[in-house]
């Protein structure tokens, strides 16, 4: 009964979405000389960075990115809130079977190219596909990899939380030291170099691998705390 | 220039980053600095709004990139009033819990200041962004740093109200996420500036679709019937601070971003109906079911929830006076309502379940926090001579200019159904005798925490027997929100 | 109809059916974790409706790699991409604290059915 009804108002929903996306006229009053012209002219012509969208996410809209970080970062803090407990069991796994000695030796194989990957991920963010927020997910999966390889494989919780920390300052240091030359907060304020180099865009790469730092850092965090958690 | 509006939001957030390391050095430390921040922030944004009052509305461009094309923050009388209601509101709390988690491990008292001061970091942040998919960003901040505090306490169902506050909480915001995906496949903006100066060539049709994402969005956090299902429980099993903070700072952020979403980016003018039915709605639900509730934060929880239908009613006449109404009730209870949640969670300390029957008699054993609440109970429930009277009064005058004879009617009815009830929990407290069986045990409230009601309740006597020291400020306030023209002129004025 | 109509309709029509599925799972489905991976869903869906509006025939990728300096007209929208990272960060961080609630309901209840977990009125 219960379906019945779930289904006739998701019907209902639906064709409310459809005939708004799916109608001929959105496609036809879309709008498409928005802001989007100037971010495209201006990346190239002031930022010189190859990459668009890196461009958009950490200099024209990164405000948005230093809220996306804290939300990181507060997703973080509440697992650990919310999962805490006054006498602590970390140490003991509830993934009871070891992994075989092929896992084992393939993880440890692969989890170097696995960093450098990520690494690269990062660096590179302002001149190909990529940047901090997926270099960190990469970074996060190869310790992801070794935790569930090796029982006993553990990180220091105190070290995640520096990384973590240090690179936020930063971030926001970075930010601030934009007011210099009077500036405003996150302004790009050092020389960008030459379009498609890799020392070039000025701020932009460094806050990225700072964000690469945060992320991957946090992610392997958040991954550590699930799998030593006993239900 | 005494500092800029951007500093709002960096501060709390570098220092969000900075606890967890200085925490390490000095355990002190991880409750002191969020004090301090707090403290800072109510200082940089008195300073800031009286600027604003001097020399007009500050607009602050972010990573030097003028609006539209980058983000932009504007400190204008409206935006400044609120923002220093709430970073008062959030450092009273901070002062209230400074000792109250005292019996707290170190770990979770760290957790939970931070939480405490991004909560308030995101709240300012919702209230000063110039641009819609910041305020969503920001939006999520607030609502994950409520969604930890409400699973606060792992003894109580708090991690059930929590996850029910997510679940609705995460959909609004996938709204949120369609509305503003609308507007700016229509629009190819995303400044709130110039979608308020580019609507009218949007066509009626994807207008309408785009505002109805927006108040499901925004509506849980503006506590609007229906989607104010989590508040209650949320409320109940929260720490007693938490409540308050809930009801002074976050829920005035939503209110605002509705407001400014129905007044500014859809450009209506005149009296909105949708605002009235929504808020009647709410008013008349919230304030029955108060009736109804045997426990005190549940009670109190309802009753908030009805003042904010009884604020969207006021907006939603669309006038100057019903304006100024509607920003002098937030005022009242972002200053109300926190007294009575201290206060009450002081009385109901050494309970788990808050039914309203176990305070009985408790006036006689502490008589200060009872008299304190009595005053939030008379002051909320609008008798003279307290605060609440004259925010009520100007509703009803609002209402008279415009000749809105049913909602005068409400008015008056809901304001006989809130006397009723609180005066049941005031008869209860100070009328009955002291019953060992029924009643929870006394608890001595802590020094800091007196200070904080005790603040509170003289801002109340203060309202309460000088309206005039603060109708002015509203009054600029109500005039900043209903001009437009102005705002869009103001930020977007320097591209020209 | 053109090719490039048909798939305009299918990544929307996808992403409507990817949002009304997610919807379906968070209405009927009594386990807390299959309402959160309802939740994922959803966003899912909305992250590909937000790609599909950024789309222009014969687009590009918005790079200025070597040889495509001059391509600034072909580039399909960046910003819905850049706006379509801030919002999978967002929604991966409700869906671990969520995760970490359900964590939390078992270890009190002993069961992640949602109608055994009813202390508070749902």
């Amino acid at each position: 009964m219960k379906k019945t009804i779930v289904i006739f108002i998701l019907a209902a929903f639906g064709y409310f979405l459809a005939i708004t996306f799916l109608a001929p006229e959105f496609e036809s009053n879309r709008n498409r000389n928005g802001v989007k012209n100037v971010y495209l002219d201006k990346t190239v012509s002031e930022l010189k960075t190859a990459n668009t969208v890196t461009a958009i996410v950490v200099n024209f809209r990164g405000f948005d990115t230093l809220g996306e970080v804290t939300v990181l970062f507060l997703a973080a803090t509440a697992l650990g809130s919310i999962l805490f407990k006054k006498r602590h069991h970390i140490g003991e796994r509830t993934v009871m079977l070891p992994a075989s000695s092929i896992v084992g030796s393939g993880a440890k194989l692969i989890f170097p190219a696995i960093i450098l990957l990520g690494a690269y991920v990062f660096i590179h963010g302002h001149l190909t596909p990529g940047g901090g927020f997926q270099g960190g997910t990469i970074i996060a999966t190869g310790f992801l990899l070794m935790l569930i390889s090796y029982r006993d494989f553990s990180i220091s919780h105190n070290i995640l939380s520096v990384i973590e920390s240090l690179a936020g300052i930063l971030f926001v240091v970075f930010g601030l030291l934009g007011f210099m030359n009077g500036g405003t907060f996150l302004q790009n304020f050092m020389g960008t170099g030459v379009l498609n180099d890799l020392f070039s865009g000025g701020v932009i790469p460094i806050i990225y691998i700072l964000v690469g730092f945060k992320v991957a850092a946090e992610l392997t965090g958040l991954i550590y705390t699930i799998l030593h958690e006993k239900g | 220039m005494v500092g800029s509006p951007v500093l709002l939001i960096a501060i709390p957030l570098l220092a969000a980053f900075l606890v967890p390391l200085l925490g390490m050095l000095w355990k002190e430390l991880v409750r002191i600095i969020p004090g301090l921040v707090l403290a800072y922030l109510l200082v940089l944004s008195t300073s800031l709004y009286l600027e604003v009052l001097n020399s007009g509305t500050i607009v602050e461009t972010i990573a030097g990139w003028s609006a539209p094309f980058g983000i932009n923050l504007v400190f204008s009388p409206l935006t400044g009033f609120l923002t220093t209601i709430m970073t008062f509101i959030g450092l009273i709390i901070w002062l209230y819990s400074y000792r109250f988690k005292r019996n707290v491990e170190f770990e979770a008292a760290k957790k939970y200041f931070i939480f405490l001061m991004l909560l308030v970091a995101g709240s300012v942040g919702i209230v000063i962004t110039g641009d819609i998919f910041n305020q969503f960003v920001f939006i999520e901040i607030v609502g994950i740093s409520a969604y930890a505090l409400t699973a606060f306490y792992t003894g109580r169902n708090s991690a059930e109200a929590a996850f029910k506050y997510l679940i609705m909480g995460s959909l609004s915001a996938s709204a949120l996420l369609i509305a503003i995906i609308i507007i700016y496949s229509q629009l190819g903006t995303l400044n709130m500036a110039e979608i308020s100066a580019n609507i009218h060539n949007m066509s009626p049709h994807y207008r309408v679709i785009a505002m109805i994402f927006f108040v499901v969005g925004i509506g849980v956090e503006a506590e609007i019937f229906p989607l104010n299902g989590w508040a209650p429980d949320a409320y109940t099993e929260a720490p007693g601070p938490v409540g308050g903070a809930f009801a002074g700072i976050v829920v005035k952020a939503g209110i605002y971003a509705m407001v400014r979403m129905m007044f500014t980016l859809f450009d209506i003018s005149g009296p909105m109906q949708i605002l009235i039915v929504i808020g009647m709605i709410t008013l008349i639900v919230a304030e029955t079911s108060a009736l109804r509730q045997e426990k005190l934060k549940r009670m109190l929880a309802y009753s908030s929830i009805g003042q904010m239908g009884l604020v969207l009613i006021a907006f939603g006449m669309g006038t100057k006076a019903g304006v100024f109404a509607a920003l002098f009730l937030m005022l009242n209870h972002a200053i109300i309502k926190p007294l009575l949640f201290l206060s009450g969670s002081h009385l109901t300390f050494n309970t788990t379940d808050k039914y309203i029957k176990e305070i009985t008699g408790m006036a006689k054993k502490m008589p200060v926090v009872s008299v304190l609440f009595a005053l939030g109970a008379l002051a909320i429930s609008g008798l003279p001579p307290f605060s609440g009277f004259w925010s009520k009064l100007s509703v009803l005058t609002a209402a008279a200019d415009e000749n809105m004879i049913l909602i005068i009617t409400l008015v008056l009815i809901i304001s006989v159904v809130e006397i009723v009830y609180y005066f049941r929990v005031l008869n209860r407290l100070f009328f009955f005798s002291y019953d060992e069986k029924v009643s929870v045990k006394p608890h001595k409230p802590s020094f800091n925490s007196m200070i904080a009601m005790f603040i509170l309740a003289a801002l109340i006597l203060l309202i309460g027997f000088y309206p005039s020291s603060v109708t002015g400020f509203i009054d600029l306030a109500a005039d900043d929100l209903l001009n437009t023209h102005d705002y869009i002129d103001k930020v977007l004025g320097m591209i020209q | 109809m053109e090719t490039i109509e048909v798939i305009r309709l299918g990544v929307y029509g996808a992403s409507i059916l990817l949002i009304l599925i997610g919807l379906y799972a968070v209405l009927t489905k009594k386990s807390l974790i299959k309402i959160i991976i309802g939740l994922s869903i959803i966003d899912g869906g909305i992250h590909l409706l937000l790609i599909g509006i950024g789309y222009i025939k014969d687009g590009t990728a918005p790079i200025f790699s070597p040889g495509l300096e001059g391509a600034a007209s072909r580039m399909v929208d960046p910003v819905p991409q850049a706006l379509v990272l801030t919002a999978i960060v967002i929604g991966f961080g409700v869906t671990a604290v969520a995760l970490s609630l359900i964590i939390r309901l078992y270890r009190h209840h002993n069961t992640l059915k949602i109608d055994e977990i009813k202390n508070l009125k749902w």
